[in-house]
């Protein structure tokens, strides 16, 4: 006896026929969830390392945005860094003082579009091969005190590898407006021609004129006395001989540049007197982040105008070098302004109660009054190094980062 | 032509909704048979009470049920039937099978006689089968002696019994033999009276559990459609599910869930699943199917008095078929959308006094969404296969030999070769498992006394699914291998009332191997624990227990015991309603990810740096202390029973990752990475105590044949001593609100229909994230999680009936949604699946 199915349930039996057939083969769909980073699209720059040094030390390569160059030519900070550890980059020849050149390749992650310029350094350990004194390898970026080179290490950047002159470098986009990955990128180290003079312009400071180190609206000006701060034991290691003083000649023409047209050469070091966040430490005003951009949401002070910009402003007091007695040192027997470095035993700065917005650097804006707070002094040597007072040294900050306190690196200019 | 196909459709939905003789909830529905039937027996109407009966039994079999027929038979002298009755109630097995048939061959002598002599029967004169011969325990023997001195009392004060309010005192069930804790729910002395284990490490109704319980029987899994454990849990009373991938979820309790949620203990026939190094449970590596589930136990409360460190806010047993329980030879087959195809044989079988269960199966299943496309120019996809979420092959065995009647040996054992997902802690984001899974058990039990043992083993692969090109890779290998040991006791007694004495104790040697950790890293733990369970005098009882738990490191690194203790009374002043209040603390340990971790997490963007997050052997355990009221309360007339709880739970030394501390200058580097260390997280036990308030109710509903409905509510509000709202994670995380309905309707012919919703109220997930700006400054980010509801459906459809069945299975078929800010974006999938059971 034959039985036949009642139309409804040979319906359900295709349904569920059709679904086993009609299952779906599609790859899923990419639906970015609330993770910041999956909504952003990013590419890399990777490349290689060519480097040629008989010192010996880990490869630092830092990514800086184009136009925020860092010292001597700007102020700008590093986006990113990535390191290349010693092992991977001298290979077999790591024990041996052999110049190279040695490759390693590179890589910077996550990089959005934009112009960009590469540093680096090596980061030398001269102890290694027994030199003295000497530097280990010490760099450490996340504290002021140890993020920069020092004397012996080998500096390097993108290159053109033809002329040798630093690129920069644009990471573009396709037509959906995604960033296009950059690759083979030379980032050239050459011991014989960027190799580090000098240690960090460690400094300690006293004021010389003007009493305490107070400073009122409409008081005198303050006269700073700087000697280099020698600093040996624990993790930083700095002891510069002298202040490496030269005229400014941005363009390399021979002559110093003039760039404020007072008829006097511009001068190396340059001094920033800068305005640090109300709330204890070292984070500088404005810029909580620490990324040296200023932040989007911060202070903003009036100006000389009465007027307001709407923008957090980037404080400083003006300052510079007291000149009198550089121009001597820099000028030759025959009067004419001599281009190389000289070292001073000391420098004098002036620091006058006058406060400027100097959100835009071509064009500081007075501000009204004098902004209270503390004011730290950062000296930009012609080398690209720096060094800022107060720092991680100050006696309060380094004993809970496991540095050794010197006194003097706690000075600080004071608007009450 | 239009209007005909519409008539179709109504005819169909007419035809479906108007069937006769359907089923809902099979074991309420059974119930409300057997109550009836039973009533009616006691007041001599044998036709209908049998009648019902035969009913009941027809919905969901008991054999207990067929020996009252066979007694109301007897009772109505009809000894053709009665005998015919016993002769069925025989071939189940029971324990009483030689009283019983010493029955039968009097009935039968009877019988004869009595068409020799062509007298009467004198059923007074007949040998009556004796009381249950030997059942499984004693303490089933006295809760079995206490029901029927129960009815004798009512027959006696009640000789006119009004229908349903009591089984007439001539009728006692048989016990059935194997009454262990991996029963049946339902195989209890008293048919279709809801059953667990889990409350109590011993059989008892659940109105008598000391905690709010919920059980998911293997209908109830089988009716949802569901694919995976965790989407059934969404059905329990305050139960946090939390999809993240396909194979990915994570489950709690009373609030507290997190990526990686490790407050719930998990337990596959008492082994635990919790996976102690990591402190989660990977659900979709669990080597059991659900079509091997017999039930799911859900104890919603602290559970550390009895099963010791972890079971926090709640346990989760799963209990799967007793070998030789199940059919021969059963085939499933499923395929759906986003490649999801599943396949399983399941076979049971018995030779002589050996039982097994064995069974093999293969799934996978897409992810849901993929969090990145393939070939982008900054991030490498490390995942084997991007597009699967989950995919596992397994096996398993089981098998019990049975020397007598309470004395018996267990050996279980099963792999499973698995690819899944994990949403890991902190800054790490979605990892893929390549990995093995293994297991092994032995119980052996003599009596009164219990031993049991396991192996668990992981070994694999284990890594983020996706890196930025170009930086540095974490360590992938790991292996974890953990034995464990229990000695269990128990004992009926009486001294001012009786007492149920269970007392047991434990021995875990626990080793991992993980590039995370360092070393191999290696904890043995000891426990022991008592439970007095004591009728002091009816209606009251008191339940009290207490667990100690010696863990190598609870103090501050050096070996130290956690206590938990537990008290519950329990007050039953009429039958089928219970009213508890407990008190209780409970733990959850540090793992071994919390205490030995030395992992340097990769800062994004910045290829030279590195956030170093370490453990600490100094951890304080996770502490809950618990306050419950509930009420429990059936009424088999109505074919209804339900759960009220109200519950306060204080948390304290909760764990978890501290903020970022800058390093020493000269510990900021390390050489094997090259890597500049930005700080260093590591897992601290927070200040504040948060207290958890809520209510949960819970009801199960036959109202009429074939409809079957389930709804639960629960409540909770979670707050801080010290956080602000804002700032509180586990406040703000945990949703207030969440509504679970369900409706299943079926007919006895050979359609079923199921639909169920489960709503989730929205909250807001603080998460710690690299600084847009400033990738080496870490953020805490609010991500608020919109309000979603998840809906499933289930049409079934017996093509041969008791052979062949399909099913359409809708899964999440509301709108699509996230069940976390960093999970996919869950959307519906449907599934079509043949079942066959030749």
């Amino acid at each position: 006896m034959s039985r036949t199915l009642p139309s409804w349930k040979q319906s359900l039996g295709g349904v569920l026929a059709a679904s086993l057939l009609v299952a779906g083969c599609e790859s899923p769909t990419v639906v970015p969830t609330a993770d910041g980073r999956q909504n952003i699209h990013t590419a890399r720059i990777e490349g290689s390392l060519v480097v040629q040094s008989r010192s010996r030390g880990n490869a630092v390569v830092f990514i800086y945005d184009a136009d925020r160059p860092p010292p001597p030519q700007g102020t700008g900070r590093p986006i990113a860094f990535t390191v290349v550890p010693a092992e991977q980059l001298f290979g077999p020849a790591l024990g041996t003082d052999a110049p190279g050149p040695f490759t390693a390749p590179f890589s910077l992650s996550l990089v959005a579009a934009g112009r960009y310029t590469l540093r680096g350094f090596i980061d030398v350990d001269s102890c290694r091969s027994g030199a003295t004194p000497c530097h280990f390898s010490d760099f450490n970026p996340w504290y002021g005190v140890t993020s920069e080179p020092n004397q012996g290490d080998v500096g390097g950047a993108a290159v053109d590898p033809t002329t040798g002159i630093p690129l920069t470098l644009e990471v573009g986009v396709d037509q959906e407006g995604h960033p296009l990955p950059l690759t083979n990128v030379t980032v050239s180290f050459s011991q014989a021609s960027a190799q580090v003079p000098v240690d960090r312009p460690a400094f300690q400071a006293s004021v010389i004129v003007g009493g305490d180190a107070v400073l009122t609206a409409g008081g005198p000006p303050k006269v700073l006395r700087l000697v280099p701060q020698n600093i040996e034991g624990g993790a930083v290691e700095q002891r510069p001989k002298a202040f490496l003083v030269s005229y400014v000649d941005a363009n390399r023409d021979g002559v110093p540049d003039d760039a404020n047209r007072d008829g006097f050469g511009d001068l190396w070091p340059r001094v920033v007197v800068r305005k640090l966040a109300d709330s204890p430490g070292l984070l500088e005003d404005n810029d909580l982040d620490r990324n040296g951009i200023l932040d989007a949401n911060g202070t903003d002070y009036p100006h000389a105008d009465g007027t307001r910009d709407g923008q957090p402003d980037l404080v400083v007091l003006a300052a510079a070098l007291v000149p009198d007695a550089l121009y001597p040192a820099l000028t030759d027997e025959a009067g004419n302004p001599r281009m190389t470095p000289v070292p001073v035993a000391e420098l004098h700065i002036g620091v006058q109660a006058v406060a400027l917005d100097a959100r835009d650097p071509a064009a500081p804006a007075r501000l009204e009054g004098l902004p209270k707070g503390r004011y730290s002094v950062v000296l930009i040597q012609s080398t690209g190094q720096t060094w800022r007072v107060p720092n991680e040294l100050a006696p309060a900050i380094a004993t809970g980062i496991g540095l050794t306190g010197v006194e003097s690196q706690a000075f600080v200019l004071e608007a009450p | 032509m239009r209007h005909y196909k519409a008539l179709q459709r109504v005819g169909l939905l007419a035809l479906c909704l108007c069937a006769t003789q359907v089923l809902a909830d099979a074991r309420l529905e059974a119930r409300r048979h057997f109550r009836s039937g039973m009533s009616l027996i006691g007041k001599k109407e044998y036709d209908e009470g049998i009648a019902e009966l035969e009913q009941a039994y027809a919905i969901k079999p008991h054999p207990n049920v067929l020996y009252n027929i066979a007694r109301a038979y007897q009772d109505a002298g009809r000894t053709a039937e009665a005998l015919d009755a016993y002769k069925r109630y025989v071939t189940s097995s029971p324990a009483d099978a030689a009283s019983v048939e010493a029955t039968i061959a009097a009935l039968e002598e009877k019988q004869r006689a009595s068409q020799a002599a062509a007298q009467p029967e004198d059923n007074s004169a007949l040998p009556m089968p004796p009381p249950p011969a030997s059942i499984q325990s004693q303490q089933q023997l006295g809760a079995l002696l206490e029901r029927l001195e129960k009815a004798i009392e009512r027959a006696e004060t009640m000789p006119t019994t009004g229908p349903g309010t009591a089984t007439p005192s001539t009728y006692v069930p048989s016990a059935l033999p194997g009454l262990a804790e991996a029963a049946s729910g339902d195989d209890g002395a008293v048919p279709y009276e809801e059953r667990v284990v889990t409350a109590s490490r011993r059989a008892q109704s659940s109105l008598e559990a000391p905690n709010a319980t919920t059980v998911i029987t293997s209908e109830d899994i089988r009716l949802s459609g569901a694919t995976s454990l965790p989407e059934l849990l969404r059905r329990v009373p305050g139960a946090d599910v939390m999809s993240l991938g396909i194979g990915s979820a994570n489950v709690s309790l009373r609030g507290f869930n997190q990526r990686i949620a490790n407050k719930v203990l998990v337990l596959v026939d008492g082994r635990t699943e919790y996976q102690d190094f990591l402190g989660l449970t990977l659900w979709s590596t669990i080597p059991i199917g659900l079509d091997e589930i017999e039930r799911i136990e859900v104890i919603r409360g602290p559970g550390s008095a009895l099963y010791g460190a972890n079971a926090m806010l709640g346990v989760i047993n799963i209990i799967t078929q007793l070998p030789g329980s199940g059919p021969r030879a059963r085939f499933n087959v499923t395929a759906g959308t986003g490649n999801s195809v599943a396949g399983s044989f399941l076979s049971h079988g018995n030779t002589g006094a050996l039982r097994y269960r064995t069974s093999v199966a293969y799934s996978q299943a897409d992810k849901w969404s993929r969090d990145y496309a393939s070939n982008r120019p900054d991030i490498v996809l490390r995942d084997p296969d991007p597009d699967i979420g989950m995919r596992g092959a397994r096996a398993t065995l089981s098998a019990v030999y049975t020397f007598a009647d309470d004395k018996q040996v267990g050996l279980s054992g099963g792999v499973h070769r698995y690819t899944t997902e994990i949403y890991p802690l902190g800054l790490l984001r979605n990892y893929f498992m390549d990995g093995l899974g293994a297991y092994a058990k032995g119980d052996v039990e003599l009596g009164p006394l219990k031993l049991k043992t396991f192996w668990n083993h992981i070994s694999g692969s284990a890594g983020p699914q996706y890196e930025p090109i170009g930086q540095r890779s974490l360590g992938t290998d790991i292996s974890s291998n953990l034995f464990n040991a229990e000695l269990l006791f128990a004992r009926a007694f009486y001294l001012g009332g009786e007492h149920q004495l269970n007392v047991g104790v434990e021995g875990r040697l626990k080793r991992v191997g993980w590039d995370y950790l360092g070393p191999l890293r290696e904890e043995i733990h000891a426990a022991a624990f008592v439970q007095d369970e004591w009728r002091l005098a009816e209606p009251l009882r008191l339940v009290a227990s207490y667990r100690v738990d010696r863990h190598p490191l609870l103090d501050a690194g050096t070996p130290g015991l956690a206590h938990s203790p537990r008290i519950s009374a329990l007050f039953i002043p009429i039958e089928g309603h219970a009213f508890r209040i407990s008190a209780a603390s409970a733990f959850r340990e540090p793992t071994f990810l919390e205490s030995y971790t030395r992992l340097l997490v990769p800062v994004q963007g910045v290829n030279g740096a590195s956030a170093l997050t370490t453990g600490n052997t100094a951890l304080r355990p996770e502490r809950l202390t618990a306050f419950e009221l509930g009420w429990r309360g059936e009424s088999a007339e109505l074919g209804m029973d339900w759960d009220v709880a109200l519950y306060q739970n204080r948390v304290k030394d909760l764990i978890g990752l501290s903020a970022f501390e800058r390093l020493p200058a000269g510990e900021s580097y390390d050489a094997a990475s090259g890597n500049y260390l930005i700080g260093r997280s590591r897992f601290v036990n927070e200040d504040s105590i948060y207290t958890a308030r809520g209510v949960e109710a819970g009801l199960t509903l036959a109202p009429v044949d074939g409809l079957g409905i389930k709804a639960s509510a629960a409540f909770q509000n979670v707050t801080s001593d010290l956080e602000e709202k804002e700032a509180c994670g586990p406040c703000s995380q945990a949703p207030q609100l969440k509504l679970y309905g369900g409706v299943t309707y079926r007919t006895k012919a050979d359609l079923e229909f199921g639909v169920d919703v489960a709503y989730t109220s929205s909250t807001t997930w603080i998460e710690r994230e690299p600084a847009a700006s400033d990738p080496t400054r870490i953020e805490l980010l609010s991500n608020p999680l919109g309000a979603y509801a998840v809906i499933n459906a289930r049409v079934g459809y017996a093509a041969v009936k008791n052979t062949v069945d399909v099913a359409l299975v809708g899964s999440q078929l509301g709108s699509a949604h996230s069940q976390h800010p960093f999970g996919n974006r869950i959307e519906r999938r449907v599934y079509a699946t043949l079942t066959v059971t030749p």
